[in-house]
C-alpha cells in the first residue's frame, strides 16, 4: 500500500483552472475523505489520481514512484463510481470477475474471489442476475465489490452513496465503516455529505474552489477548525455566525453586535488582547446554547420555527434580524414569536475574522 | 373490478385499416400464389384463387441446385440458382465490411475530439445526398477502366459491387450507430479502464455488446438495401456476378415471359431478407443500457 503524494498537482481545462497547484499526502493504510461543496475540484483530484483525468501540472506519487503518465491499469487503483457504471450486458458474477478475467487469471481462482467477496457483501445470491433486476443498493454492493474483488492496493470511491435513499444511506455507511476496519487498503472517499466524512475518515480533507481548507481527523476539524468555511461545513445543523465587534472593557473582551453581547473567555482574551475594535465573526454552534441563562453570557432569541425531530428539537430563531439555529433536548418550550433566553458557554465561542474567514 | 372497456371505433377506422392490409400484403399473395400455378392458370380469366398447385416453378428455377433432374425440364437454366449465391455473397460480405467499419468510425466521432470531428460527420452525409443514379455513370466509368489489373477490371468483380454498396451504406450506419453509442454512459467505459481493459477491449468488451441493438438494426438495413439494390447491380454486374433482382429483370424477353418461374424467383428472393431480419431482430431489445447507472 503506497503513500500518495501529489505534488503541485493543477488542472486546467484551456484557460479555466480548476484545481489550483495542490500538495497533499495520502498515509500507508488511511481512509481519506475529500469533502467540500459540489465544484470544489474533490472529484477531479479523484479522478486525477485514478488515471481517468490528465494533469496540467505537477505530479503524483506513489512511494516516491511518478505515476503521473501510467494508463490507469498499470496504477494498481480500483475505483467505485457514483452512479455504479455496471456492465448491463453481464450478470453480476461476470461483472465482478471482469478485471480478473482480463488479467487472465484462472478460472478457478476467480469463482473463488468472487465468491467470497460476494458473501462478505451479502450479495451471493444475484450472481447469476443482470444489473437491471437489482435494486440500487444492490448496485451499489455489485460495484463495490466489482473494485474489491481485484484486491488493488488503493481503492477510490467517487460519492458512492449518494444515489442511495436516506436509510440506506446510512446503513451502507455503517456497512463501510465495518468493511474499512476489515481491509488494511488505501482509501480515498470522495463525499459533499459531511455526516459521511465524519463517521468513515480517518482523515478528512476539506477542498472549497480547488483549495484544501484544512486536513485532520474529525475531532480535530470539529473542535478546531482553522476557519470559517471549515467551521460552517463540518457538523450538522451548521454553525451560527453573528457579526460584531471586539470591545475591550476593564480587562474583559467582549464580542458586541446587534442584539448580542457576550464575554469572551480569559484565554482567548489574552491572546487577543490586541484585536479590540476589530470585527469578527462570531461561531457558535446550535448544539452550544445552552438552556439556562446563567451559563456564560445571556443572549435573546425569537422563536420561529421549531422543527422537531423527536429526542431533539432544532428552532430557528431571530436574533438581530439573522436566523440562528439552537439545538435544544425535546420540544420547543413556545410558539412561534415567543423570545427565549439561553446561554452561550464562553469555551463554545469561536472568533473568526470577518475578511478573511481565518480562526482568531 | 370491471373488464377495461375498449371504445368502439368508426367504421370508417376499420374500413381504412382493411384497404391498408390489402395494399400491403395483395401484392405478396399475388405473388406467392402464382408461383404455385403453371402459366395455364396464371393467364387464365377464371377465378384466380382455385388451381392445382404446383412446384415445377421452383424447380424450373432450382434446377441445377436439386439432387434430381426435373422432367419438365427441357434446358436446365442455371442462372437463378447462381444468382441466389451471388446476392447472399455480395449482401453478406458488404453488411459485414459496412457494419465492421461503421461501428469503429461512429465511435470514433462520437468519443474522440479531433479537428474537424463535426464536418466530418457531416460529409458521410453528402453521399446520402445524392440519388444512386447519379453515382451510376462516374462509377461506372472508373470501375471499367480506371481500376484494373491486367485484363480485369473492378466492374463485374464482387470486390466493385461491395465497395459501392459500402460506400452508399456506411453513412447510414455511421448516423445510427452514433446515436446509439451517444446513448452509452461515459462511466461504463471508464469503469472498464480502471479494471484494466484497453481501448479495444473497452470496445469490444463493453462498447459493443451494449450497443447490439443499434448494430442489429444497422445490419438489417444494410442488408436489406444491399439485397434489393437493382441499378448499380445492372450496370456494374456481368453474367457470372449478377444479382437475383437483376436477373428476374432479364428474364422478362421479347420471346417468353414466363410469369411462374418469376413469381417463383421472387418469392425465394424475399425468403433471406426476412430470416435475417427475424434474426437480427432479436438483438433489438429496449432498454439496452438499463441496470448500468442510476437514472
Amino acid at each position: 500500500m503506497p503513500n500518495i503524494v501529489f505534488e503541485k498537482v493543477e488542472k486546467s481545462y484551456g484557460a479555466v483552472q480548476v484545481l489550483p497547484p495542490l500538495d497533499l499526502s495520502i498515509d500507508d493504510g488511511e481512509f481519506t475523505v475529500l469533502v467540500g461543496p459540489s465544484g470544489c475540484g474533490k472529484s477531479t483530484t479523484l479522478r486525477i489520481l485514478a488515471g481517468l483525468e490528465n494533469l496540467s501540472g505537477g505530479e503524483i506519487y506513489f512511494d516516491e514512484r511518478p505515476i503521473s503518465a501510467l494508463a490507469p491499469k498499470e496504477r494498481d487503483v480500483a475505483m467505485v463510481f457514483q452512479d455504479y457504471a455496471l456492465y448491463p450486458h453481464m450478470n453480476i458474477a461476470r461483472n465482478m470477475s471482469f478485471a480478473l478475467r482480463l488479467q487472465r487469471v484462472p478460472a478457478a481462482e476467480i469463482n473463488k474471489k468472487v465468491r467470497g467477496v460476494a458473501e462478505m457483501l451479502n450479495i451471493a445470491h444475484l450472481l447469476e442476475r443482470k444489473p437491471a433486476e437489482l435494486s440500487g443498493g444492490q448496485r451499489q454492493r455489485v460495484a463495490m465489490g466489482r473494485a474489491l474483488v481485484r484486491d488493488a492496493s488503493t481503492f477510490l470511491f467517487d460519492e458512492p452513496l449518494s444515489n442511495l435513499d436516506a436509510k440506506l444511506r446510512a446503513k451502507m455507511r455503517i456497512e463501510l465503516a465495518e468493511m474499512r476496519n476489515a481491509l488494511d487498503k488505501n482509501m480515498v472517499y470522495v463525499t459533499h455529505d459531511q455526516i459521511e466524512a465524519m463517521t468513515l475518515g480517518d482523515r478528512i480533507v476539506v477542498m472549497s474552489e480547488g483549495v484544501i481548507q484544512q486536513q485532520g481527523s474529525p475531532e480535530e476539524l470539529f473542535t478546531r477548525p482553522a476557519n470559517k468555511f471549515v467551521a460552517g461545513f463540518i457538523s450538522s445543523p451548521t454553525m451560527n455566525f453573528f457579526d460584531g465587534e471586539l470591545v475591550l472593557e476593564k480587562d474583559v473582551l467582549w464580542a458586541r453586535g446587534t442584539g448580542f453581547l457576550l464575554q469572551i473567555s480569559p484565554e482567548q482574551t489574552q491572546r487577543l488582547n490586541g484585536h479590540a475594535q476589530r470585527n469578527v465573526s462570531v461561531g457558535v454552534r446550535p448544539s452550544a446554547f445552552s438552556s439556562d441563562p446563567a451559563v456564560g453570557s445571556p443572549i435573546e432569541l425569537e422563536l420561529v420555527v421549531s422543527e422537531y425531530l423527536g429526542a431533539q428539537s432544532v428552532l430557528v430563531t431571530r436574533c438581530g434580524g439573522k436566523d440562528i439555529l439552537v439545538e435544544i433536548e425535546g420540544r420547543a418550550p413556545g410558539t412561534a414569536g415567543t423570545v427565549m433566553t439561553f446561554g452561550v458557554p464562553q469555551k463554545d465561542i469561536m472568533l473568526f475574522d470577518q475578511e478573511s474567514g481565518g480562526r482568531l | 373490478m370491471s373488464a377495461p372497456v375498449h371504445e368502439r371505433q368508426n367504421p370508417a377506422f376499420y374500413a381504412l385499416m382493411t384497404a391498408l392490409i390489402v395494399m400491403s400484403l395483395g401484392p405478396i399473395v399475388l405473388m406467392l400464389s402464382n408461383s404455385f400455378k403453371l402459366n395455364v392458370d396464371i393467364m387464365s380469366d377464371t377465378s384466380s384463387l382455385l388451381f392445382l398447385p404446383t412446384l415445377k416453378n421452383y424447380e424450373t428455377v432450382l434446377c441445377n441446385t436439386l439432387w434430381y433432374t426435373p422432367k419438365h425440364v427441357e434446358y436446365c437454366n442455371p442462372t437463378f440458382g447462381w444468382a441466389l449465391g451471388n446476392s447472399l455473397i455480395i449482401a453478406i460480405i458488404s453488411t459485414a465490411i459496412t457494419l465492421v467499419t461503421g461501428c469503429m468510425a461512429a465511435y470514433a466521432i462520437v468519443r474522440f475530439r479531433f479537428l474537424g470531428r463535426g464536418s466530418l460527420s457531416m460529409t458521410t452525409l453528402l453521399m446520402r445526398m445524392v440519388p444512386p443514379a447519379v453515382l451510376l455513370v462516374p462509377v461506372f466509368g472508373i470501375w471499367t477502366f480506371n481500376y484494373c489489373w491486367g485484363d480485369e477490371c473492378l466492374d463485374g468483380t464482387y470486390t466493385g459491387i461491395i465497395l459501392v454498396y459500402v460506400a452508399m451504406n456506411l453513412p447510414f450506419v455511421i448516423w445510427i450507430l452514433q446515436s446509439f453509442i451517444v446513448q452509452v454512459p461515459i462511466q461504463l467505459e471508464e469503469a472498464a479502464r480502471m479494471d484494466g481493459a484497453n481501448p479495444f477491449q473497452v470496445f469490444y468488451l463493453v462498447l459493443l455488446p451494449v450497443i447490439k441493438p443499434g448494430l442489429a438494426a444497422a445490419s438489417i438495413f444494410t442488408f436489406r438495401i444491399a439485397w434489393n439494390e437493382f441499378l448499380l447491380a445492372d450496370a456494374l454486374l456481368d453474367r457470372k456476378t449478377r444479382t437475383v433482382p437483376v436477373t428476374i429483370v432479364n428474364s422478362l424477353t421479347e420471346h417468353d415471359i414466363d410469369w411462374g418461374v418469376i413469381m417463383a424467383t421472387g418469392t425465394l428472393l424475399a425468403i433471406p431478407p426476412i430470416i435475417f431480419t427475424f434474426v437480427a431482430s432479436k438483438q433489438i431489445i429496449i432498454g439496452m443500457t438499463a441496470g448500468a447507472v442510476k437514472g
